[in-house]
């Protein structure tokens, strides 16, 4: 009997009183039998209805923890692999520096050589616009040179009004020559543009410039120094007196800031000349 | 159950904390965790084999997690931490494939 109230060790007094009286009855009922003569059987209880429902509680409730931690730790470790080196070992280390360095020197090494390509494009490109600029300005000039463009600047516009005598073609040439010594750059006779190509014709009906009949008062533009220009009709002698006294004709040199010559001549095609290459 | 539970409620407050590790635990926590793997499945081979003990899963949980970090930190005091990480791994491993494999034998009967 003795035995075992001592199988349930010290716990036994913790219980509640029931619980100690109902098993005392239940070996008691055993102990108590005396149907047979044998010794009365002393078994071993199973050791899992030695815990009480609060301890299951809490191994049940630090279970969950466990493995709350468990997966906690699990998914922060997830997160954190990705960028961490201090796993790697030293080998691992210094191969990512070598291959890095390398990739920096391939990457050192294509730069350079593509700024060297920018730099030659980028030369190559003023160069072009070089050419540009040279080839606009030949065009201008040479379009102002031969009358394909309209010009303007200060220069002289002169009037010769004719009297009763005709001013003959020779003496307006010789008015075109004087203003060309002078440093006339583009002159207009009575709105025929004139160039090196233009001609004076006297026919019966007056004057012809270029195959155009021109009639008096004849108004000559000419760009250039307005005084130099002034000077060399007015000079004296010069064709503008000789125009006075010979033909009687009536002479006025006007000096303007802004002369217009808007009459453009045609250019021609050159049939046999070419430019040398 | 409430280790599946546990389990649920761990995932899912790391994915929405998105905690830094320190970097002193760093190196332990990656073998922590594996650790406590091999526990898990030991215990789900124990629940198997109906002799499952939860005070059993608990020691065993915490042993084997502080036996793991003990080990690799005295491989770090001694400079031969990563070759005794992996040696650590691949005891956990070996077992990790055991369970498993026991676990599959209960299941299947084969």
């Amino acid at each position: 009997m003795k035995q075992i109230q001592h199988d349930d060790g010290g716990k036994a007094s913790q219980k509640p009183a029931f619980k100690r009286f109902w098993h005392q009855e239940m070996a008691d009922e055993l102990n108590d039998d005396l149907s047979t003569g044998t010794f009365p059987q002393v078994k071993k209880k199973p050791p899992k209805t030695r815990r009480s429902g609060r301890a299951k509680i809490l191994t049940s409730i630090l279970m969950t923890l466990l493995c709350a931690l468990l997966g906690f730790g699990y998914v922060t470790q997830l997160q954190n692999s990705q960028s961490s080196y201090s796993t790697l070992s030293e080998d691992e280390l210094v191969r990512l520096l070598d291959e890095t360095s390398k990739q920096i020197d391939n990457l050192e090494s294509q730069k350079s050589q593509l700024s060297e390509q920018l730099k030659s494009i980028q030369s190559a490109a003023d160069k072009q616009k070089e050419v540009e600029r040279v080839a606009k300005e030949n065009e201008e000039s040479s379009g102002i040179l031969s009358g394909r463009l309209p010009a303007q600047g200060e220069g002289v516009v002169i009037t010769i009004g004719q009297k009763d005598k005709h001013i003959p073609a020779s003496t307006m040439f010789t008015l075109i020559e004087e203003l060309r010594n002078a440093g006339a750059e583009v002159m207009e006779f009575d709105g025929v543009r004139v160039v090196t190509s233009t001609s004076l014709l006297d026919t019966e009906n007056g004057l012809n410039c270029s195959g155009q009949n021109v009639e008096p008062p004849y108004v000559i533009k000419a760009i250039g120094d307005p005084s130099s220009l002034q000077n060399a009709v007015q000079i004296a002698g010069g064709v503008g007196s000789q125009l006075r006294v010979k033909y009687g004709a009536g002479v006025t040199v006007k000096q303007s800031d802004n002369v217009q010559i808007d009459s453009v001549r045609q250019s021609t095609d050159y049939k046999y000349a070419k430019t040398v290459e | 159950m409430p280790a599946i539970i546990g389990l649920i409620v761990g995932i899912v407050v790391g994915i929405f904390i998105k905690p830094d590790v320190p970097i002193a635990l760093q190196p332990y926590l990656p073998i922590m965790v594996v650790a406590a793997i091999d526990a898990l499945l030991g215990s789900a081979r124990a629940y198997f084999e109906r002799s499952f003990s939860d005070r059993v899963f608990v020691i065993s949980f915490l042993s084997n997690v502080v036996t793991a970090a003990l080990l690799v930190f005295l491989g770090d005091q001694l400079g031969v931490g990563s070759q005794l990480t992996t040696a650590v791994i691949v005891v956990l491993g070996i077992r990790i494939f055991s369970n498993v494999s026991a676990i599959r034998r209960f299941i299947f009967r084969g």
